[in-house]
């Protein structure tokens, strides 16, 4: 047998082939299997916070900040438990980042409320005077935009089945009926917060950015 | 003795030659120990080589080849069938035996794991700081308690714990009367004390007023006569009944502990929990710093 290999050296490199990459499938496949699952109670971003995400990518926050805790006692001991690749099963893309010009966020919303969010994102450095992050004064008027949000929740649950709409999962539905959702959920940050402009545009029915992005940071959990 | 084996010592002569020359010039210390075991190396190695190279090079010359010859043959190069030489069988079975250890017990019980160093880091730090804060002194205490502050407690309440001009709770003063006011109007049942919830509106208008004015004033003076509702569970005192209730009067251990694990909702806004952030030391530390301010 072995000579008829040495004989033919495409059956023999064929052989080599399938030999490594068993050995790297049985490494590989039953760790990422496991390690890819969402962590249990992890539920998929609800329309509102998905509108913050984006505001999150848009406006760039991941050249300044990461979201994943590595494993050494000076993070833990700041930011909290050490990330687990289970918690970004639903984050399409995730937003690691590379960069920690700011503080890690993937723990924010446990110990930054909303009201503190709000000084912050008018006036940094009215809240941490030695703060380089420039204001972000513009979320205040712009408002999120719900309609991508949902197309995008919309999207994940038919093509990846993202448990939308599931038990124990994220509800979603119709599109009125997200949106409808979305607003119930800024009113209630918004009763946290102090600015009229942003609490009259939500009572009218709009959603500021700042509200969607204060979502989101409050689910960073 | 043939010139071989003379070509070869006097090679092995040069290059101890050539060690001891470099020892000298590099004034290398020959008292620790590994200094002694690297030079006694390369000495060991020089004569190595030159036997070994003695050795193979001389079986070359004078060595006939003999065997039975295999049947293949390539482009007219034979092969003959030689038995394995039989220590490079046993290192072969070494290394089965050693291949099969290593999948069933070496490399399952010893391979690294991140999140397993990080373990004994913490509980190996965690035993270094209860050995070294067992019994910390007032002056380590407020030290740990300010650096505990500035990392955890400064974004929100400020590096000076006066709250940001409204931002968060100013630490210096123990409540605002807007606060008091907002107490007594809206109840509270937050910091889980044993006395339990605290009922909204116990006094109302004029008395509301007041008592809030004589609490937020630091309880100088003589107490208004609607102080009465707050004596039964905050003590004439103000504080707390020795931890039934929270202390009004001034922050102490179990009011800073009870906001730190159950987080606040009040007049000015939320603070988050901070359970299992910060270890019952660092907890008491960030009390006594508090009321040093």
């Amino acid at each position: 047998m072995f000579h008829w290999l040495e004989k033919n050296p495409f059956f023999f490199a064929v052989g080599v082939f399938v030999v490594i990459a068993f050995a790297g499938l049985i490494e590989i496949l039953p760790n990422f299997a496991e390690a890819s699952r969402p962590v249990a109670g992890l539920k998929p971003y609800t329309v509102l916070e998905l509108a913050g995400k984006n505001v999150y990518k848009k406006d760039n926050c991941i050249a300044c900040h990461s979201q994943l805790i590595r494993p050494f006692k000076s993070e833990t001991d700041r930011y909290g438990q050490y990330s687990l690749s289970g918690e970004y099963a639903y984050d399409r893309p995730f937003l690691w980042g590379s960069k920690r010009t700011g503080p890690d966020l993937h723990r924010v919303g446990n110990y930054r409320t909303t009201d503190w969010h709000e000084n912050h994102m008018m006036d940094p450095k009215s809240v941490v005077p030695q703060s380089i992050m420039p204001a972000y004064k513009h979320m205040f008027t712009n408002l999120a935009d719900i309609d991508t949000a949902y197309a995008e929740a919309l999207t994940v649950k038919k093509l990846f089945a993202t448990p939308y709409d599931a038990p124990n999962g994220t509800p979603l539905g119709t599109h009125d009926e997200a949106k409808a959702a979305a607003l119930e959920e800024a009113k209630a940050i918004a009763a946290d917060m102090k600015n009229q402009s942003v609490k009259d545009a939500v009572a009218n029915g709009q959603i500021p950015e700042i509200v969607a992005i204060i979502a989101y940071m409050n689910r960073l959990k | 003795m043939n010139s071989l084996m003379i070509k070869a010592l006097a090679f092995a002569v040069v290059l101890i030659l050539a060690t001891v020359v470099v020892v000298k010039g590099m004034n290398i210390d020959l008292s620790d120990p590994v200094n002694m075991v690297t030079i006694l190396g390369a000495i060991a190695i020089a004569i190595i080589s030159a036997g070994v190279v003695t050795k193979y090079i001389g079986q070359m010359k004078t060595d006939k080849s003999t065997g039975e010859l295999a049947d293949e043959k390539w482009d007219g190069i034979g092969e003959y069938k030689n038995e394995l030489p039989s220590g490079w069988a046993f290192s072969f079975l070494g290394t089965i035996i050693w291949a099969l250890w290593y999948w069933l017990a070496g490399y399952p019980l010893n391979a690294y794991s991140q999140i397993g160093e990080y373990n004994e880091e913490t509980k190996a730090y965690n035993a270094k700081f209860e050995a070294t804060f067992a019994n910390p002194d007032q002056a380590t205490l407020t030290a740990m308690g300010e650096s505990v502050f500035l990392v955890q407690c400064a974004p929100c309440h400020g590096e000076t714990a006066d709250g940001l001009s409204g931002k968060a709770q100013d630490l210096t003063n123990r409540m605002s009367k807007e606060q008091v006011l907002d107490v007594i109007a809206k109840g509270s049942n937050q910091l889980g004390y044993p006395m339990g919830a605290m009922p909204p509106m116990l006094a109302t208008g004029a008395d509301a007023e007041a008592i809030a004015t004589y609490v937020a004033g630091g309880m100088q003076g003589t107490a208004p006569a609607a102080f009465a509702t707050c004596v039964a569970c905050h003590g004439a005192d103000g504080k707390g009944n020795n931890g039934a209730a929270p202390n009004i009067a001034e922050y102490d251990d179990a009011v800073v502990s009870h906001v730190l694990q159950n987080g606040k909702k009040g007049a000015i806004g939320a603070m988050p929990s901070f359970k299992t952030r910060l270890t019952p030391v660092q907890e008491k530390a960030l009390s006594t710093y508090l009321q040093t301010l």
